[in-house]
């Protein structure tokens, strides 16, 4: 991949509107601070190339690069990204029951994970009031505590850059698609580092259609929630169009219109909705609230889901077809969305010097991962 | 052995540096020495806000007749002391001409502008290339490191001044920069304000 | 034995402009002297201030320049002789007060001392306070030399007392702040009593009751004042002549320009063709030597700074008398003879000189010069404005900036007048982005915080320094308080007036002679204003940058203290808090992490940068071991250890 620099970074990604705040350039350094889901330069960099810019997943991303790193095949613009299998899931007994997000399939996984040390830490992705933190989590009793969902973007990636600085080396971590696209972009050791290995020992990808800006959605709800008291927070399936908010003081419902208009520039540009880059991915069991879609894509996911079963952290079973035919119609529409937008502005394959968004072989475009 | 008088007059001396090196300390003794001898004297100092970190100048005028402008005019230096380097060429360029004679501590105080990347600090060679350039006379001392040795760094100041007595310029010596220290220094500080003077006059005389 | 005590008249000594003027009012038997620190005149109530250990004095560094002023005039109509001294900013400060000054008239000698900066050498305005006498109709004063200085200060008191009149002294950068010989003369004893006549009729300017009505017939006293100043500065000793009888060129010149103008007439052999008219009295002017003195000449050369004040007063005069004296060809500002901006010197009047008589003079020869600009660019990396090492503005600005920017709200900052003025500089991380006179930070900051309602929803920021709070900055509090204005104001407390040499305010514990005195708490101040109130240590970097971005998700006034003292404090100063050195095996240096960050953007002078190792150093002749550098580096490689006793 072409690697610039923070001025580089500056102009294409957060300039031209693409940050989704992810964190992936945060804590790499001292001149770029995430806050409230916003991405900021707090001094001119000089160099001209660097990790902030290799890592971000909003410029320069290659996807056969990343898919190479990831599943060792090129990328094929399928609407679900590569898998091995897909299933339902849920909490096993060995879960004690929580503030769980529909089937609690995450919490359980990394639960599972950080017992059996396969990883020395989990980064996740807690709250506090409205505001979403991201956490390095050691002890897998910890993991409950960022166990239900949020809707603002996070800078997830910047605690796993903090999590790589303090000595982990097998980091697992809970990433939205745009954070497990940078995780691949690290994991591709685009600094051609000497002795590099791969610091992630699972990535658990959650879907997302879009996340919502922090102080935009904040402004939204203040006046209308005690932000202080919110337990969980959810967007009921169709044909609902409302975001339900559970407070300690009762629920408050506010209608999904006023939310979506609160979702930042940067989401438009995304073709990914099940985290394809990730080991595994888990989202909504559509006409359940008790359950989840589990995607397994890789080998080491699989060992994860299949351990955790073992073990009675997780329950799985199978997915009806056509719960997977509309996850995949669904991951379509947005994936050829964001392409078209993109390609439309010029930012896939992009020539004459200037940063493109995305880049992929010839090959694909033509198939239409449009 | 002292001079019996100024080659010219008004006789001009600058003494430079950067802000805090003890340019004003240095010019009031070199001031108060010639006006104990019953010239006028004239200094005009920088103060202030250029002391945070800037140039600073004293223009000395030593004078049989009246006080003059305390800023010198261009082209007019007879005695250049520079505390720092590079402010030695600074004033050399303004104030500098053919028959001046230059004395120059050799220690760099780096500008934040250097320090920062922005700009290259000049190598010692080539210091001492332009200042020859511009004058036959130029001598460099290694003030601050002989003053460390004494204890402290700020005592380059007076080890110039001794140097600035060794040239023979000005009519002046060891008694007559004792007087004056005497008046204005408590007296613990007298012994090694002697020692830096005789250092300076020392190491002006090895180079000659 | 200090200039200040010696009592044998007649030695000579060297000094510096402020301590012959000091010299002069210890001689005219001053009683009360006042101020507020200003560079270029702040010596003046030091000095003073040693004197008052054996002198029945009582020295006050005021608030600000108008109370200054006031406290001076009490001294004058109590029947004592009083003088004050400030910058050329303290005469705008304290006008509104010397306009009424003007119209009451003062009884014991009053003389204000007013030290302008041309060239703003330590300002941020080269502002002409001269024309404040021509519009107040105060008489004015300027010392020719050292000499004068304090020959001169001495006669302003009789000259006050026998017009009545507060006398105006305007003494400049290059006089006060350089030295000269001076001559002493006798010192009086000082056991005047302090006695305010105020029970006497209206009217009667010993006894009756100060003020300034009827204005009309007071207005008419104060122009007979004038005239009569007029009648003695016809024969004032301070108004010289020097030079032929008929010269070609006369130079109209005063203050330090009349030093420049002497020296250009010496460099150019010109002593033949060139007369020099030095005013000592520079308003208002008397007539009858000025018809004389244009009489002389048919080219007219004014030299003087900053604005042509004598040079149209002059012209005003010389249209008044042109049946008489002719025409004359001016030179000066207004034709462009000499620069209408900047301080002057020498090399000006030089130019101008040979320009008007046809004289080539070349200061340096063209190849010299050439060759020296040459070295000037590429061997003289000029030196930036920096903060001192251990300064707490730079961990302060450092703070502010990276709240803001991290805030992402293009949050600014407005600023105001001391030693963190510098903050719009590099030094400073360019934070300040305005910059006025004492107090306006907050007073523009108290404006920002009042447009919401046109779109501007952004943290606004200002800083003022503790001195700067209570000279000026108080009132625009309460302003910004009672109108429920959204500003952060950020008290950067070092203890002291740090940029004029560190003199003490009503929030220190000392006075201007070292005892002690009740100290205001500014943040008791500003909570009972009805501000929030705060305190941060700004070498506390994460600290106070937590509290800053707290602060801003707030509303209303709010003020945080950012306490940390001077470097160049008496309490502080020479001593290490901590030894600070550079572990090159942990410095990341221009690598992808680092970038040099502590050389390249905190810029502490401490800090240098080895090119060859490829890693940063600290100096440690210039290091003041305050060790903050050792939290901002990003790899830790700055280590800081607690120094020795």
């Amino acid at each position: 991949m072409k690697v610039l620099g923070s001025n580089e970074l500056i102009a294409a990604v957060i300039d031209a509107g693409l940050c989704t705040g992810c964190g992936a350039c945060v804590s790499l350094c001292p001149y770029l601070k995430s806050h409230d889901g916003k991405t900021a330069l707090l001094f001119p960099c000089t160099r001209p190339e660097g990790r902030c810019f290799a890592y971000c997943p909003k410029v320069e991303v290659d996807l056969d690069e990343a898919s190479l790193t990831v599943f060792g095949k090129p990328y094929t613009g399928e609407p679900l990204g590569h898998y091995i299998d897909i299933k339902a899931a849920r909490a096993g007994h060995k879960m004690k029951k929580g503030n769980f997000q529909a089937g609690g399939t995450v919490s359980a996984i990394m639960t599972y994970a950080l017992q059996k040390k396969i990883l020395d830490a989990a980064v996740l992705t807690g709250r506090d009031g409205l505001r979403p933190v991201p956490r390095i989590v050691t002890s897998p009793a910890s993991v409950a505590e960022s166990a239900s969902s949020n809707y603002s973007a996070a800078p997830t990636v910047s605690a796993f850059n903090q999590a790589m600085k303090e000595g982990y080396k097998r980091i697992g971590v809970v990433a939205t698609p745009c954070q497990a696209l940078a995780l691949a972009q690290i994991r591709s050791n685009p600094m051609k580092e000497k002795n590099f290995t791969d610091p992630t020992a699972l990535v658990a990808g959650i879907f997302c259609t879009w996340a919502l800006d922090y102080r935009r959605f904040r402004k939204l709800l203040e006046g209308r929630v005690d932000l202080n008291a919110i337990i969980k927070m959810d967007i009921p399936p169709p044909p609902a169009e409302k975001m339900e908010i559970f407070t300690k003081n009762g629920t408050v419902e506010i209608p999904l219109p006023e939310v979506r208009e609160q979702v930042p520039e940067g989401c438009g540009y995304c073709f990914d909705m099940t985290a394809e880059f990730a080991d595994l991915s888990v989202g909504v069991h559509e006409g359940r609230t008790d359950s989840n879609t589990l995607i397994i894509r890789t080998e080491r996911g699989a060992d994860a889901v299949n351990g955790a079963v073992r073990d009675g952290y997780l329950e799985v079973s199978d997915l009806p077809k056509e719960n997977r035919e509309h996850l995949a119609a669904a991951a379509g529409n947005k994936k050829r969305r964001a392409m078209e937008k993109a390609a439309g502005e010029g930012l896939v394959n992009t020539g004459s010097g200037r940063c493109a968004a995305v880049r992929l072989s010839s090959i694909t475009v033509q198939r239409g991962g449009r | 052995m002292k001079n019996s008088g100024i080659g010219n007059d008004p006789f001009n001396v600058i003494i430079t540096g950067v802000g805090g090196q003890g340019n004003v300390l240095a010019s009031r003794m070199l001031g108060n020495i010639l006006s104990d001898q019953g010239y006028f004297v004239t200094i005009g100092e920088t103060f202030g806000v250029s002391q945070r970190g800037g140039s600073v100048m004293s223009h000395l005028r030593i004078s049989g007749s009246s006080a003059w402008s305390p800023q010198i005019p261009r082209g007019q230096a007879d005695i250049v002391v520079a505390l720092e380097p590079i402010e030695a060429i600074r004033v050399m360029a303004y104030y500098g001409n053919e028959r001046a004679t230059v004395l120059s501590n050799t220690r760099p105080i780096y500008p934040v502008g250097v320090i920062a990347g922005e700009m290259e600090y000049p190598d010692p060679g080539s210091i001492r290339e332009a200042l020859g350039r511009l004058t036959g006379r130029v001598v460099l001392i290694d003030a601050t490191d002989e003053a460390m040795k004494l204890g402290n760094p700020i005592l380059g100041n007076v080890i110039m001044l001794g140097a600035v007595a060794a040239t023979g310029l000005l009519p002046f010596d060891r008694d007559d920069f004792k007087t004056v220290i005497a008046r204005s220094m408590p007296a613990d500080r007298l012994e090694i304000n002697l020692a830096a003077y005789d250092r300076g006059r020392e190491m002006l005389l090895e180079t000659t | 034995m200090s200039y200040l005590f010696d009592t044998k008249s007649g030695t000579r000594y060297l000094m510096m402009g402020n301590d012959a003027i000091v010299r002069g009012a210890l001689e005219a038997g001053v009683g009360v002297a006042s101020a507020y620190p200003g560079t270029p005149s702040s010596e003046i109530i030091e000095q003073l201030s040693r004197a008052s250990r054996e002198r029945n004095i009582y020295v006050e560094w005021s608030v600000n320049e108008k109370v200054a002023v006031e406290v001076a005039f009490a001294a004058s109509i109590a029947g004592l002789r009083s003088i004050c001294a400030m910058k050329q900013n303290g005469v705008n400060v304290a006008s509104d007060f010397l306009l009424h000054v003007a119209l009451s008239g003062t009884r014991g000698g009053m003389v204000l001392v007013h030290c302008d900066d041309p060239g703003a050498l330590s300002s941020i305005n080269e502002g002409e306070s001269r024309h404040f006498a021509r519009m107040l109709e105060l008489p004015l004063l300027e010392p020719g030399d050292f000499q004068e200085a304090k020959d001169m200060t001495a006669w302003a008191f009789g000259l006050s007392e026998e017009l009545r009149s507060l006398v105006m002294m305007r003494s400049v950068t290059r006089l006060s702040h350089a030295s000269g010989n001076v001559t002493i003369g006798d010192l009086p004893p000082t056991d005047k009593k302090a006695v305010f006549r105020y029970d006497g009729p209206l009217g009667d300017p010993d006894t009756g009751p100060v003020v300034t009505m009827p204005v009309p017939k007071n207005h008419v006293l104060l122009q007979n004042k004038l005239k009569k100043a007029r009648e003695l500065f016809e024969k004032s000793p301070f108004n010289t002549y020097t030079g032929p009888e008929k010269p070609e060129l006369l130079i109209i010149t005063s203050s330090a320009c009349n030093l420049y103008s002497l020296e250009a007439v010496r460099l150019l052999n010109a002593g033949g063709r060139v007369g020099v008219l030095k005013l000592g009295t520079t308003w208002p002017l008397p007539p009858e030597l000025i018809k004389k003195s244009l009489s002389r000449a048919d080219k007219i050369l004014f030299v003087e700074e900053v604005l042509p004040f004598t040079e149209e007063n002059v012209k005003i005069l010389a249209a008044e008398m042109a049946a008489e004296v002719g025409i004359i060809k001016f030179y000066g500002k207004n034709d462009g003879t000499i620069p209408m901006t900047g301080e002057m010197n020498p090399d000006i009047v030089v130019d101008a000189c040979a320009k008007i008589l046809g004289i080539t003079y070349s200061p340096m020869p063209a190849d010299y010069e050439a060759a020296a600009q040459e070295m000037l660019k590429t061997l003289s990396p000029v030196r930036d404005l920096t903060f001192c090492p251990g300064c707490p503005h730079r961990a302060s600005f450092w703070n502010i900036h990276n709240a803001l920017a991290i805030d992402n709200r293009h949050g600014f900052t407005c600023g105001d007048i001391g030693c963190y003025t510098l903050g719009f500089l590099p030094c400073g991380f360019n934070t300040m982005k305005t910059s006025h006179s004492m107090g306006s930070g907050i007073g523009i900051a108290s404006g920002f915080g009042k447009l919401k309602q046109f779109g501007m929803d952004q943290p606004i920021v200002t800083v003022c320094g503790d001195s700067t709070f209570f000279h000026a900055a108080i009132p625009a509090l309460v302003n910004a308080v009672h109108n429920k204005s959204d500003v952060i104001f950020i008290l950067l407390d070092n203890s002291g007036t740090a940029m004029t040499g560190f003199q003490p305010h009503p929030g220190t514990p000392l006075d201007a002679t070292g005892h002690e005195l009740p100290d205001i708490d500014p943040a008791a101040v500003c909570r009972s204003l009805g501000a929030t109130v705060e305190y941060a240590d700004p070498f506390d970097i994460d600290g106070t940058q937590t509290a800053l971005l707290r602060l801003m998700e707030e509303g209303g006034a709010r003020v945080l203290i950012m306490k940390q003292m001077c470097a160049l404090s008496p309490a502080k100063k020479g001593k290490k808090k901590f030894e600070v050195r550079v572990d090159e095996n942990v410095c990341i240096g221009e690598n992808c992490g680092c970038n040099r960050f502590c050389t390249r953007i905190f810029r502490c002078p401490g800090l240098v940068w080895d090119p060859e190792r490829g890693v940063a150093v600290v100096d440690e002749v210039i290091c003041a071991g305050c060790g903050v550098c050792a939290s901002i580096c990003p790899s830790g490689a700055i280590r800081k250890t607690e120094a020795r006793a």
